[in-house]
């Protein structure tokens, strides 16, 4: 399997195969002595229309992490897509520069796909608007295999705005991929996960025994589950509506007194930032492990760019 | 029956689009940019609506004196009427006659129905895969977007 010069835009278009390749990569990478030597000489443009936190610092430190070096921006306000240039112009002229691979993060659907055709080196999507937001379904996907050892079999629950969550959405689909697992998707029926995603589990998961079923509080499965993925509820989509937001904020709340019958290993994740959904005693717990989840995002994104420059295979 | 004697000329060279599900002449038209055709070749392009069929009850008909149509062009008439047929006549002759097949992948005839699409904030020429004929269910190149019937939305094609 070789993943040089590819572009990496959705998980839709990713095998089990090649997801299972990048996953098993991430620990031979983290762990290289000349991991430091790796991507030496290599530029990676950043070119981020969107403010991000995790995954635009993570790129940064993974990029130097394998020696290599980055460029590009990281507002909009101060290139020249102010003054209407073309998403398409933008990516042609960096392409241009000598980078050896771009990372986009952009506040339209479809804008990471639209990069790549414009494009001759490779693209790596760090969030296309609600739409993709490959390299955080790789660590979640990752942090399954390092916390559980596997990721067939698995009972994972999904907690909060499930309507709006990307990476719920994500996650959700390249689960499909995988076998025997039980989905449990927790929410207010306001949030609830997408029908069209619930009849496609359905439909796919018949055929690798996977289940699906909807739930309204997170007590009800705690005891039963390997993960519990914790997502915010989005104030941006609802912001008329405040007073609900608080209500939904107090009933899907994680505190560390609820963990009392969960299974000894299981983990508890979320894409972070989190706000009030999970308490700041289960920090503490054994069950914790959004920390160590971000932090696998270094170790994924370090993969994903040596893979693609064809410094490992 | 009512004798209904209305009918459109034969052609002598071009093309005719038959068993057009009545009302969906118009939107075929559109989507085949028969206009720019027209204007650009001064041929002439004849549109029959709700004619009777024997199979279909009522249909509707194009006839473009133009051969410049390939069936491979014309396979985008099946997204709308999946079960026409589209004759070449030459010399006044039905020379082949073939049922157009729906594509597995069509260009810049439809628009994207996600308005956070980069396809509707930027001049991007759309790209859509079909991914299913029954109902025809279309998926956004760019965006992923899936939609089908209503939101399906064709564009007029503004030039050859």
């Amino acid at each position: 399997m070789n993943f040089q010069g590819k572009d990496i835009i959705s998980m839709k278009y990713l095998t089990r195969e090649e997801i299972d390749h990048i996953l098993a990569k991430v620990d031979q990478v983290r762990n290289l002595p000349e991991k430091g030597r790796l991507c030496a000489g290599k530029v990676c443009a950043m070119m981020f229309f969107e403010p991000s936190t995790r995954t635009r610092t993570s790129f940064e430190v993974a990029m130097r992490n394998l020696g290599g070096e980055v460029g590009g921006f990281y507002d909009r306000k101060i290139t020249s897509a102010e003054k209407d240039e073309s998403l398409w112009d933008t990516v042609k002229m960096h392409d241009g520069y000598g980078f050896n691979v771009i990372v986009i993060r952009h506040p339209l659907k479809g804008a990471a796909r639209l990069a790549a055709e414009a494009a001759e080196i490779p693209v790596i999507n760090a969030g296309d608007g609600p739409n993709q937001h490959p390299t955080q379904t790789l660590l979640d996907l990752y942090s399954l295999q390092e916390t559980q050892g596997r990721i067939d079999g698995l009972t994972i629950a999904m907690v909060g705005d499930l309507a709006n969550g990307r990476t719920v959405h994500s996650m959700t689909e390249a689960l499909l991929k995988y076998t025997d697992c039980r989905m449990i998707f927790i929410s207010p029926r306001d949030l609830a996960m997408p029908r069209f995603l619930i009849d496609k589990c359905r439909k796919v998961g018949a055929q690798r025994n996977i289940t699906v079923e909807e739930g309204s509080r997170i007590e009800d499965y705690i005891s039963e589950v390997d993960v519990l993925y914790m997502t915010r509820i989005q104030v941006e989509r609802l912001e008329e509506r405040m007073a609900v937001v608080e209500k939904l904020r107090s009933i899907y709340r994680l505190e560390a007194g609820m963990l009392r019958n969960a299974r000894p290993t299981m983990k508890v994740m979320h894409p972070l930032p989190r706000v009030t959904e999970i308490a700041p005693d289960v920090d503490a717990t054994p069950h914790a492990y959004y920390f160590e989840q971000a932090r696998n995002g270094l170790f994924v994104r370090e993969t994903l760019l040596a893979l693609i420059l064809g410094a490992v295979q | 029956m009512k004798e209904r004697p209305i009918t459109i000329a034969k052609i002598r060279n071009g093309i005719v689009i038959d068993h057009i599900p009545a009302g969906e002449a118009l939107a075929i038209f559109q989507v085949l940019g028969l206009n720019a055709l027209a204007r650009e070749t001064g041929d002439i392009i004849a549109v029959g609506v709700n004619f009777d069929s024997a199979s279909i009850g009522r249909k509707d008909i194009i006839k473009v004196e133009n051969l410049s149509l390939t069936l491979e062009m014309l396979n985008v008439v099946a997204l709308i009427a999946p079960h026409a047929t589209v004759s070449r006549i030459e010399d006044g002759e039905v020379k082949e006659k073939n049922k157009v097949t729906i594509p597995q992948e069509v260009g810049d005839i439809v628009i994207c129905p996600d308005r956070f699409c980069i396809t509707n904030h930027e001049e991007v020429p759309g790209k859509f895969i079909v991914i299913d004929g029954e109902p025809v269910t279309l998926k956004c190149y760019y965006c992923e977007t899936e939609f089908f019937g209503p939101l399906i939305r064709y564009k007029e094609r503004r030039s050859l």
